[in-house]
């Protein structure tokens, strides 16, 4: 079943089930990706086999407008992005709380999550998530990451707009670029999404201390997040901060091995309580 | 593999699989040989692989395991992988417990 509708939307869903002969992890984990080039994929690829080897049920699946999700004009703010998440896990017959993984942009709709609907959600690991909205010393312009976002987004969806792709995609080698391509320029330059994620966007100090789950967050040392990582780690009320030295916001591509040590030494110290083993399912 | 009928019905079916996920714009299924590398040839995106693997998992359920297949792969050995390679494992797979299930 690859195919889930939630909220109005036809989703690309996968799903991992875990080996019959393995001790089983009673919480499933949840992978939520980033922005715009990103999908399942990322996640498919490194973290969500090893995971569902070392006994978890495993959820993934495209965020609206992403991958092989549908992808209608609006609708890509954060709450949106929750309701969303919600709905996908009651159409999944989820029913237990889970552990939410997102990467960059996922990280941040995992927080709102958190926040949001507590009682979904047993801890929150945020690989370079978009958090506080803290400016670095080393930057040119007093904006934090959500100025660099738009400015990012805003300069491709014009360049994007300003060359246009073939009519007719390419066959061979240069297809994939092509599509790339097309899924981008039709994201940025045929829906709400850039000002959906850049408007309202970044959670205050006083909403982030209400995410009252534990939280494990893996930040590159050299990623322009390091000083909200930083703020993060202080304001939530249960946080675990590792920083990866030597990478910047591509950790889960670059650094893939020490975050899924840290996530395979996470998962079952954050299992609920009080359950023998193989009490479950 | 053409003296295989095991495999070759297999790879009959992931080349169905294949077109079914691609669309019209690239893949004529009779195009798809053992020899089609995922990447190089036949320029299927990692999310469409994923597809496929999907489909795979559905098709033929525990007698292939996806998972152990794909967590001892990074993913440039995935995408750099021949269609050739990819029917073998399921055809070794499937074909174990034909026999009686001894595999694994």
């Amino acid at each position: 079943m690859s195919e889930v509708h939630a909220n109005g939307l036809r989703f690309h869903v996968q799903r991992l089930s875990p080996p019959a002969d393995r001790p089983i992890l009673r919480t499933p984990v949840v992978f939520l990706h980033g922005l715009v080039l990103d999908n399942l994929s990322s996640f498919y690829y490194t973290l969500a086999a090893p995971v569902a080897r070392a006994g978890a049920e495993v959820v993934l699946y495209d965020q609206r407008g992403h991958g092989r999700t549908e992808r209608p004009r609006d609708g890509y703010d954060p709450g949106s992005s929750v309701a969303d998440l919600v709905a996908l896990l009651d159409a999944c017959g989820v029913a237990t709380p889970v552990h939410l993984v997102g990467n960059s942009f996922g990280g941040l709709i995992a927080l709102r999550v958190a926040r949001s609907r507590p009682d979904l959600v047993a801890s929150l690991v945020l690989i370079e998530g978009q958090c506080l909205d803290v400016a670095a010393d080393t930057e040119p312009y007093a904006g934090g990451w959500v100025e660099e976002m738009a400015n990012t987004l805003n300069l491709a969806a014009l360049g994007l707009a300003a060359h246009p792709g073939p009519e007719r995609l390419p066959a061979g080698p240069a297809r994939k670029a092509a599509r790339l391509r097309a899924g981008a320029d039709a994201l940025l330059n045929g829906t709400t999404l850039i000002e959906d994620v850049t408007l309202p966007c970044a959670p205050t100090e006083a909403e982030l201390a209400e995410v009252t789950c534990p939280v494990l967050a893996l930040y590159g040392e050299l990623s322009e997040l390091a000083p909200s990582a930083r703020r993060l780690a202080e304001v939530l009320p249960q946080c675990t901060l590792t920083v990866l030295p030597g990478v910047a916001h591509t950790v889960l591509r670059e650094a893939t091995a020490p975050v899924l040590a840290a996530l395979l030494d996470w998962l079952p110290r954050h299992e609920p309580v009080a359950v023998r083993p193989g009490a479950g399912r | 593999m053409s003296a295989d009928p095991h495999a070759d019905r297999i790879l009959a079916e992931v080349a169905g699989m294949l077109a079914e996920i691609v669309g019209e714009e690239l893949l004529i299924a009779a195009e798809i040989t053992p020899d089609s590398g995922f990447d190089d040839d036949l320029a299927l995106e990692s999310i469409e692989f994923v597809a496929l693997a999907g489909r795979l998992q559905e098709r033929y359920g525990d007698r292939v395991d996806f998972i152990a297949f794909l967590a001892d792969l990074e993913i440039e050995e995935i995408m750099a992988m021949t269609v050739g390679r990819l029917v073998e494992h399921i055809a070794a797979c499937t074909r174990a417990e034909a026999v009686g299930g001894a595999g694994r």
